[in-house]
């Protein structure tokens, strides 16, 4: 138990450095409801300390902290991933972490990574990078304690430290690729001597390339089989193309990465098309609560515009009926997606209460695809129509929301892999109707 | 490769302009913008890129003096019998390139149209104005100053509001209108217009079309303060700010028209600006598909082309199928226009052009809305790139679907026409 001792003093530390007597923010639990019930303790009390990091240093000074960006941004997730310590939370507590290391916490980790995102979704993805990046080395999916070692000693130290993924994705006119469930596998990892060479040219991380510090790619290794590749940003032969612009994330510039005979030593790989769709899984469950968060954040803006705001000389905006349909459908779509999200989270944290565990990793990966592409078009859909009521002035900078549209929009164009919903889709035939070839290369 | 020119239009309500203006107006797109537009995001404030090819395309090429009649040095667009098939092949065109660019110079004509088109021309403001746009190699902006900070889409929708809400006043003083209010977001503004075009009250509250007025002003005019532009999602080359004006005075001959016909005529501009919104739409999608193509014909999911997998021809194919559904509507949009003056015609104010209009612009905005999101996420983790020009539209195109009333204006409207509503 020494663990529990340790949080309690992070706990108390936390309530000092954030300097507020906290609770969460009711109002919006109360309104888009999820079973907290599915959160322990230690979680309530995180997440409130987030809660309270969110209120007091972004969402009630945004002004400044849009105005201040590039600085600010740094400053503020330093807070929170150093100070307060979350960039430690899915450690394993031996190594000095949280102990979060487990499936268990999803549901607590879920709400985090949206109460980081209702204050900025950039910081969310970084710290939702952080933790899917732990996932393939739960202690309930098998023990790496070698790279669990190695990988703490970054997450430990008192510097931001930013994994991010490579996953499959589209490949090239006349090239056959090894694949992941029809993606293409575009990274190699050939076994030598002392451990794997990772070789892949211009590959697209997940986001945040250009200053990543770790690499989860997914190769393809002996005899064409799977495994993901944990590649130090600092090793030789990594070559970081020039940053791209994009349209929204712009806090974590991404940039192509070519491996050119990259030398990782043996524990850095983790085999095995189970540890990938476990990888997937945590991305999907992590990602969509970025960007829940996102759209909590917009639900506020809109509910203030909406009670300011008049048309027709004197109608407040959401006593009109038409605008009121559109405030519902708004509502229904964030109240929808991040019910879903928890259902992910439960599904990740107890399996055995969604039915038999038989699938392995199969059934959470393939839910938490479907999960994540509805909750992405959902979010995106009420972004949209809420920006229609709120007009011009949604699309300017000055009211924050524009940003939001963006964020989502590159969240979820990034989760698609390649052709929209087509992959998700695919996988949850095969899962739902036992297709046999689909994303197998096979004969349409 | 299917060409993008193959998307459907009727052939015959194409006009006589058609091939010639294309294919200048493309030279230019494709040598002047399309290499740098994706630079254009980080010069939304200063314009230092985008203002040189504002002045080839209005100055050089002399688009801005279109509407003029050839007295005054223009090619009397105004006047044919295809004002909006020409309008809407020249910002399909540069809409292609960048939809804001195409904002920025069909607004320009916005005001210009209150005076210019039968059956409501006024001969001395066109004999005033005329020289400013015609006699310069330099591009020349007009603006509509129309929307107020209290009033949203209200100046837009003149049918139910009837210019009640308008707060801009207008005073005669002997020979000149005394102008005070506070307009926002109009497209030129920023410091970038010569002439705005000023919606007006002559009566606050009154919704009597007589006490509405359309008066000109110059941008220099004393009283005139103009704040920065705004910063935005997109639209980078169209600059919106805020517009004061403090007794400002004018000609009293800058009124476009006088009592009742001023309302009229600046109706107009509502299907002249929904009909360009389609067409910045269905241009932009044209490209949409350009840059689509591309991908899916290089891009592999289960090692085959995008295009080749069934699941994703459908998703690609329905893209396109939109993309052909919205030109013919557009361009269905434009003929209405046109056939205003045709015995078989309606007046374009006329309730059921402006509902039909509107309708079309609604149902094409969201469709681009859609297909442009739809496409972002085929490219996948490529979709958020400006390298692919797909993401750029795609945040610029957002706002075409959001002004002058937005969706919920337009499905107002239809209702109205459509199921006879009195109060809504």
């Amino acid at each position: 138990m020494i663990w529990k001792h340790c949080n309690l003093f992070i706990y108390k530390q936390l309530h000092h450095l954030i300097g507020m007597g906290g609770h969460m923010d009711r109002t919006l639990d109360r309104l888009f409801i999820i079973p907290t019930s599915w959160m322990d303790e230690e979680a309530k009390g995180v997440l409130s300390v987030v809660s309270q990091w969110a209120e007091k240093e972004i969402l009630s000074k945004r002004l400044d902290y849009l105005t201040n960006y590039q600085t600010l941004f740094i400053e503020k997730q330093k807070k929170l991933l150093l100070d307060i310590g979350l960039q430690r939370l899915a450690l394993n507590s031996e190594a000095g972490g949280f102990g979060w290391d487990d499936a268990v916490h999803a549901p607590g980790l879920a709400c985090i990574i949206s109460e980081i995102s209702r204050a900025d979704p950039s910081l969310g993805i970084i710290s939702a990078m952080q933790y899917a990046a732990l996932a393939p080395l739960m202690k309930d999916f098998g023990s790496n304690k070698k790279l669990i070692k190695q990988l703490a000693k970054a997450y430990m130290d008192n510097k931001l430290y930013a994994p991010t993924l490579i996953l499959p994705g589209a490949g090239y006119a006349g090239e056959e690729t090894p694949l992941f469930k029809g993606r293409s596998i575009l990274a190699k990892a050939k076994p030598v001597k002392k451990g794997f060479v990772i070789s892949g040219k211009d590959l697209r991380p997940a986001t945040n390339g250009n200053k990543a510090d770790l690499f989860c790619a997914v190769c393809s290794g002996k005899d064409s089989k799977t495994c993901i590749a944990y590649i130090p940003g600092d090793l030789d032969g990594i070559k970081r193309g020039a940053p791209i612009k994009t349209t929204g994330l712009n806090a974590c510039t991404n940039s192509d990465i070519s491996f050119d005979d990259v030398v990782i030593p043996k524990e850095n790989l983790i085999a095995g098309d189970q540890a990938v769709e476990w990888l997937y899984t945590w991305f999907n469950l992590l990602s969509g609560s970025v960007s829940i968060g996102a759209a909590l954040n917009f639900y506020e803006i809109l509910h203030e515009w909406s009670s300011t705001r008049v048309i027709k000389g004197s109608t407040l905006f959401k006593e009109n009926p038409l605008c009121a349909s559109v405030l519902a459908e708004v509502s229904n779509e964030i109240a929808l997606s991040r019910m879903l999200i928890h259902d992910l989270a439960s599904l990740i944290a107890k399996p055995d209460h969604w039915g038999d565990t038989l699938d392995g990793t199969t059934k959470p990966y393939t839910f938490s695809q479907m999960i994540n592409t509805r909750v992405q078009q959902g979010v995106m859909n009420a972004i949209n129509r809420g920006m229609e009521l709120m007009g011009s002035a949604g699309y300017a900078k000055e009211w924050h929301v524009e940003k939001l549209w963006r964020d989502v929009k590159t969240i979820q164009s990034m989760t698609c892999s390649t052709c929209a919903d087509v992959p998700a889709r695919m996988d949850t035939a095969t899962y739902f109707f036992d297709c046999r070839s689909l994303g197998q290369g096979g004969a349409q | 490769m299917k060409h993008f020119d193959e998307f459907s239009r009727p052939e015959e309500y194409i006009s006589p302009m058609d091939t010639h203006l294309r294919r200048i107006i493309r030279k230019w797109a494709d040598e002047e913008v399309i290499p740098y537009r994706r630079e254009y995001d980080e010069d939304w404030k200063d314009h230092k890129l985008i203002h040189p090819a504002f002045d080839r395309i209005m100055g050089q090429l002399g688009i801005q003096k279109s509407l003029f009649p050839h007295e005054c040095g223009g090619w009397n667009l105004a006047a044919s019998d295809y004002l909006f098939r020409s309008s809407y092949l020249l910002c399909e065109e540069i809409g292609r390139a960048d939809t804001a660019m195409a904002v920025a110079l069909a607004v320009s004509f916005w005001p210009l149209l209150v005076i210019l088109v039968e059956p409501y021309k006024n001969n001395r403001l066109i004999q005033e104005f005329a020289p400013m746009f015609c006699d310069t190699k330099k591009a020349v902006f007009a603006a509509n100053a129309m929307t107020e900070p209290q009033g949203g889409s209200d100046i837009e929708n003149l049918g139910l509001m009837k210019g009640r809400t308008i707060r801009t006043t207008a005073r005669l003083d002997g020979d000149e209108w005394v102008i005070n209010g506070h307009k926002l977001w109009p497209t030129n503004s920023g410091g970038v217009s010569s002439l705005f075009g000023v919606p007006c009250t002559t009566n606050p509250g009154s919704s009597d079309p007589d006490d509405f007025a359309f008066i000109y002003v110059k941008a220099d005019a004393k009283g005139v303060t103009q704040g920065g532009p705004y910063e935005k999602a997109g639209m980078a080359a169209d600059k919106n700010s805020d517009i004061w004006f403090e007794d400002v005075r004018v000609p009293k001959y800058y009124r476009a028209h006088g009592p009742g016909d001023d309302a009229k005529a600046f109706y107009q501009l509502i299907p002249f600006g929904q009909v360009a919104s389609t067409a910045f739409l269905t241009g932009a999608m044209m490209n949409l598909y350009e840059r689509l193509y591309e991908f899916a014909s290089t891009r592999t999911y289960n090692n085959r082309l995008l295009k080749e997998n069934d699941a994703v021809a459908a998703v690609i194919g329905r893209i396109a199928g939109d993309i052909d559904i919205c030109r013919i509507l557009g361009h269905e949009a434009a003929m209405m226009g046109d056939r205003r003056n045709k015995p078989y015609g309606k007046p374009v104010i006329s309730e059921d052009v402006v509902a039909k209009i509107r309708n079309i612009k609604d149902f094409i905005s969201d469709r681009a809305v859609e297909n442009f999101g739809r496409a972002m996420d085929v490219l996948g983790p490529y979709g958020a790139d400006r390298e692919w020009d797909i993401e750029k539209h795609w945040r610029d195109i957002k706002i075409i679907q959001l002004w002058m009333g937005g969706k919920q204006l337009c499905q107002m409207e239809a209702a109205r026409y459509f199921f006879n509503c009195e109060t809504i």
